[in-house]
């Protein structure tokens, strides 16, 4: 007699989402930086906004810190973020819990309608993609950041506002149409 | 009763049990094959409906059913009169302030301690006496084990997907223990939460640090002194989410106990003594003060048995200890 079992796991499925509409360049929008506070990484944010405001016209910069590296913002954070922000980047996506909370982060700002992107380590890649494929969007493009800078955010304060510089063609491609 | 889980066949016993392996559902042990029979006994011994949903994790998009709370509690080894705690348990952990997210993918592999209150640990034999911590008390490994497996299975928690410890942990196994609360008068945990000394409670920690140590000291200041000291050398994470009810939790073996009773000093006498010591200002690069909103933040646990001078303190990951009372139908 054969023998029936369950499956134990969450059997969730998600279908996906459309991402949010690029604009052609990056002149005259407000950037909103969603960040987690993992080591000098918050210098990073602040560099690379530097970078898109002097290089891309970017016209104002509205910048969260959340209240632990792997949670959502606080709502009056969420309220700032999307009240102001036309583009966002979030991250740093360094350590376990905290990159896929970022990638969480990203996408829920690509369904509030706010074209974003997620910057990551390559250490944590597998991880952001388990996530995207949880939420329907294995694809979601991210911007990668590899070795031999450490993935925690332990970086001296030139090989933060170097990255900066480094990432910066693939910010500008990820939020662009 | 209608389950809604997808259904496997296989021949037998043996091949449900590879293909549970194979389908990479398992903790690298063998599992009970879940049969909807078997699922069912389980829904019924925790009085609720397949679909109650005990909680989410919203990062993940992910819904944790009482259904599927119990396939994986037949997949642990859990007897149906288990399930009670097991449900509370995973409530537990999906509290928010539990930090499901953060605390199953963290890079530091952190795990969690179930740890039970009241009359539920005579009535399931969950042991809080000698080797307690360890293999061998069925109630302790399979409903710590269950939660491990809800975590795994339900939650995504795999090696090389969300889990991205570096090391991780054998407490990842299971780890579930009781109070031992008849060894003397001390307040119990539950009771001391504010619950009814009746109440049957699961309180689940995650677990940063295990940190066993033993000291000779025959005076309770010397005991708290190494207590502490061993704590703040390890320091314990910060953040603004978790505030003030960032706590640690420290398991007091039955040497030390005896000692202190013997000076006089309640639970709450050495919560009040820890407090003082592990709040103190940094003193070095090896010395961390710990930001401990009250002395309620050291919950302190009585455990173990007799014979080493041994004591145990958890530090947690970014997340605060949380509660949840057992309902038995």
């Amino acid at each position: 007699m054969p023998l029936i079992t369950l499956d134990p796991t969450d059997e969730g499925t998600s279908t996906g989402f459309a991402l949010a509409p690029r604009p052609a360049s990056l002149h005259g929008q407000t950037l909103g930086i969603v960040a987690n506070g993992l080591g000098l990484s918050e210098l990073f944010f602040d560099a690379l906004a530097e970078q898109l405001t002097k290089w891309d016209g970017i016209a104002a910069t509205e910048k969260v810190v959340k209240p632990s590296v792997a949670v959502p913002p606080w709502p009056a954070q969420w309220e700032q973020i999307t009240g102001s922000a036309t583009v966002a980047i979030t991250g740093f996506g360094g350590c376990g819990s905290c990159s896929t909370r970022s990638m969480r982060d990203a996408l829920d700002l690509e369904v509030a309608g706010i074209p974003a992107v997620c910057i990551v380590h390559t250490a944590l890649v597998p991880a952001v993609r388990a996530l995207a494929r949880l939420a329907g969007v294995p694809d979601y493009p991210i911007v990668e950041v590899g070795y031999p800078l450490n993935p925690t955010a332990m970086w001296t304060h030139d090989e933060a506002n170097e990255l900066a510089g480094q990432v910066l063609d693939g910010v500008r491609a990820r939020l662009t149409a | 009763m209608t389950l809604a889980s997808t259904t496997l066949t296989h021949d037998d016993h043996i091949e449900a049990i590879e293909a549970y392996h194979g389908l990479g559902w398992t903790d690298g042990l063998p599992v009970i094959p879940p049969t909807p029979e078997a699922v069912e006994a389980m829904l019924v011994a925790g009085g609720v409906d397949g679909s109650e949903v005990l909680g989410t994790v919203p990062t993940r998009q992910v819904t944790v059913t009482a259904e599927k709370a119990g396939v994986n509690a037949v997949m642990a080894g859990c007897l149906p009169e288990h399930f009670p705690v097991v449900l509370a348990a995973v409530r537990a952990l999906l509290q928010p302030l539990a930090n499901p997210h953060s605390t199953t993918a963290t890079l530091a592999g952190s795990s969690h301690a179930v740890i039970v209150n009241g009359p539920a640990r005579d009535r399931l034999g969950i042991f809080g006496g000698q080797a307690c911590l360890g293999p061998g008390f069925r109630a302790n490994a399979s409903i710590g084990r269950a939660l491990r497996l809800v975590i795994r299975n339900v939650l995504r928690t795999v090696p090389g997907g969300l889990d991205r410890a570096t090391f991780s942990s054998p407490l990842r196994y299971s780890f579930c223990f009781a109070e031992n609360e008849q060894f003397s008068d001390w307040t119990p945990l539950h009771v001391q939460l504010g619950y009814q000394r009746d109440d049957s409670v699961v309180t689940v920690q995650s677990v940063m640090r295990l940190l066993p140590f033993i000291e000779f000291a025959t005076e309770p200041e010397g005991i708290v002194e190494s207590l502490s000291d061993i704590a703040r050398t390890n320091g314990m994470g910060r953040d603004e989410f978790v505030g003030d009810a960032r706590s640690v939790v420290v398991l007091i073996g039955q040497e030390h106990q005896l000692r202190m009773l013997d000076s006089g000093w309640t639970k709450e006498a050495v919560q009040a003594a820890l407090w003082e010591q592990m709040t103190q200002p940094t003193r070095g690069k090896i010395d961390k003060q710990l930001v401990l909103a009250h002395p309620a933040n050291v919950l302190v646990v009585a455990a173990g048995g007799p014979g080493l001078a041994e004591s145990c303190v958890i530090t947690p990951h970014l997340s605060a200890p949380t509660h949840e009372r057992v309902v038995f139908p």
